[in-house]
């Protein structure tokens, strides 16, 4: 039993196939079955013993999982590729992937079950090399066929946990500038002893004795640079003024910036590499689509050579039946001349 | 939405003086006419203010009411620009950047001299205070972040419509094969009137 029940991703091309084989046979008139190519099931062997039609059922339903596994991952992919910061399908996503990691490990231990399987039946009863050779392609496609099911998958997990984090980050740049006010007066009362460790900014040492923060390591660095951080400063006796400690400085703000460019070029670049895979997927279907059609105009045309052979055997035919009909006719006159 | 409302260049001498105001621009139209020149005399007093606590090399930003006052002092030359809360940080300073260096570029090291308060004028501010009014025009890293994201969104509805192409490729590839097997039909079936019976 060819592996093709509900495999509509997978081009059925087993008529094909048997197209080829009978015409081999014909002008051959060799033994059938060649395995000529290994990826295409051929039919079972006539003398098929039980265990044969229970592997392939087995195959069969291996397949089909596989299928179905793939459809779910395609599904979680787009899910993975539409989250935004605020309509995060989180918990479908969740499931999803638990289904797909369960029926993965299934579809596992069940192509292993088929490959001992084969193997145990190879070493007992007869063995004929046209049988081991297919149950071996079969087992090795099914194991392929899984493996990039599972690569796929981790694809789409790494995807997923890319897009948590540029959101993870978006939220940080948006959050930070309206969560830092408020705990700004705290830290500025503190001795900030503490902030040394939060600051990476660097601050030259100030003649003010209020803050204790003159931690410098990074001041050589962004002399270099030609700038230094902004600092906090003292608060002032003025009506209602009040000032905002900086605590991310200028330059972490633009090296942030500068690392989700990059990252989102990134995330571009790979986009654009699928895009690429995909058109030339659609290529190659193209060229099997033009394929098809030449076959039906190849078809049609000999269809109409032989309609129209046909028109002038029955037009020729009947010229002959005619004069065929007036030979009768004259013969039947003499006849009845000769009688009468 | 954000909002430049006021941008100064100051000359700043080391502590104990009075910054001295070299340019001064700003958009007023969000206040009545009446308190406009409060509003102006407040501002550069904020300004002056500000400048003389900077030291010198150094950023600085100031929270005022609704306003945040943005300093950037180099080499005894101010920037100072009145925005409101929503203009990110980063923005602000390199707009405070650009003008300190078109006001180089513009006047060479003349203000060093100057000792009165707005004695020189400079077109240039006043533009620049419409223009950087969107945050985007001041701060390249923002707008290739922006230009980006679209970029993101018009290749992902690109892959969904490829997506939906290769659909309809594969509909077609089935139509085309029962064509062809259609079609083949047909021709066996023209064989088989030829050959089998001879006229009837």
């Amino acid at each position: 039993m060819p592996v093709k029940s509900g495999n509509s991703s997978i081009r059925d091309r087993t008529h094909e196939f048997a197209g080829i084989t009978e015409r081999v046979k014909k002008s051959f008139s060799s033994q059938n079955g060649p395995s000529s190519s290994g990826s295409k099931p051929e039919e079972p062997p006539r003398s098929a013993v039980a265990m044969q039609s229970e592997f392939n059922r087995r195959a069969s339903k291996i397949g089909f999982g596989i299928h179905q596994t793939s459809q779910k991952l395609a599904k979680l992919a787009k899910l993975a590729k539409r989250t935004s910061v605020f309509d995060d399908p989180t918990m479908e996503i969740q499931e999803l992937t638990a289904v797909i990691k369960q029926d993965i490990t299934a579809l596992n231990s069940a192509v292993v079950d088929l490959q001992f399987l084969s193997n145990s039946r190879n070493e007992s009863g007869p063995v004929s090399s046209d049988n081991t050779s297919h149950s071996t392609t079969v087992v090795d496609d099914l194991k392929n066929r899984l493996m990039s099911t599972t690569k796929e998958f981790k694809d789409v997990l790494t995807l997923r946990t890319e897009n948590l984090k540029v959101h993870e980050n978006r939220r940080q740049m948006f959050s930070s500038s309206v969560s830092k006010n408020p705990t700004n007066p705290f830290i500025r009362q503190r001795p900030l002893a503490g902030k040394s460790a939060a600051s990476t900014s660097a601050a030259p040492p100030l003649p003010w004795a209020n803050e204790g923060q003159s931690s410098s390591q990074m001041f050589p660095r962004n002399q270099a640079e030609g700038e230094s951080q902004p600092l906090l400063q003292q608060q002032q006796n003025q009506q209602q003024q009040e000032m905002v400690p900086l605590q991310d400085s200028y330059m972490q703000s633009r090296a942030e910036a500068l690392q989700n460019v990059e990252s989102t070029i990134q995330e571009l670049g790979n986009i654009f590499n699928q895009l690429a895979t995909i058109v030339s997927e659609h290529g190659e279907i193209a060229i099997r689509i033009d394929e098809n059609m030449e076959d039906t105009l190849a078809n049609v045309e000999g269809a109409q050579g032989a309609l129209l052979k046909y028109l002038n055997s029955i037009s020729s035919n009947r010229w002959l039946m005619i004069k065929i009909f007036f030979v009768l006719i004259f013969f039947l006159t003499i006849f009845l001349f000769f009688v009468a | 939405m954000v909002k430049i409302t006021a941008l100064m260049v100051l000359k700043c001498r080391p502590e104990g003086s009075d910054p001295v105001i070299l340019v001064n621009a700003s958009d007023l139209s969000n206040f009545g006419f009446f308190q406009r020149p409060s509003v102006k005399e407040f501002i550069v007093f904020v300004g002056r203010t500000v400048a003389k606590r900077i030291p010198p090399g150094q950023r600085q930003s100031v929270q005022h009411e609704e306003y945040k006052v943005h300093s950037y002092n180099r080499d005894g030359l101010c920037a100072l620009g009145f925005m409101d809360d929503h203009y990110p940080v980063r923005s602000a300073f390199s707009l405070l950047n650009q003008v300190l260096d078109e006001y180089q570029k513009n006047f060479g090291d003349s203000w060093k001299t100057v000792q009165d308060d707005n004695a020189q004028q400079w077109p240039y501010l006043s533009e620049a205070l419409t223009k950087f009014q969107d945050p985007a025009e001041a701060d390249k890293l923002l707008k290739i972040q922006r230009e980006l994201d679209e970029t993101k969104i018009i290749l992902h509805k690109t892959i969904d419509s490829v997506l939906e192409r290769g659909v309809k490729l594969d509909s077609l590839v089935e139509k085309s094969s029962d064509l062809s097997a259609a079609s083949q039909m047909f021709y066996k079936q023209a064989k088989k009137t030829n050959q089998c019976c001879t006229i009837l």
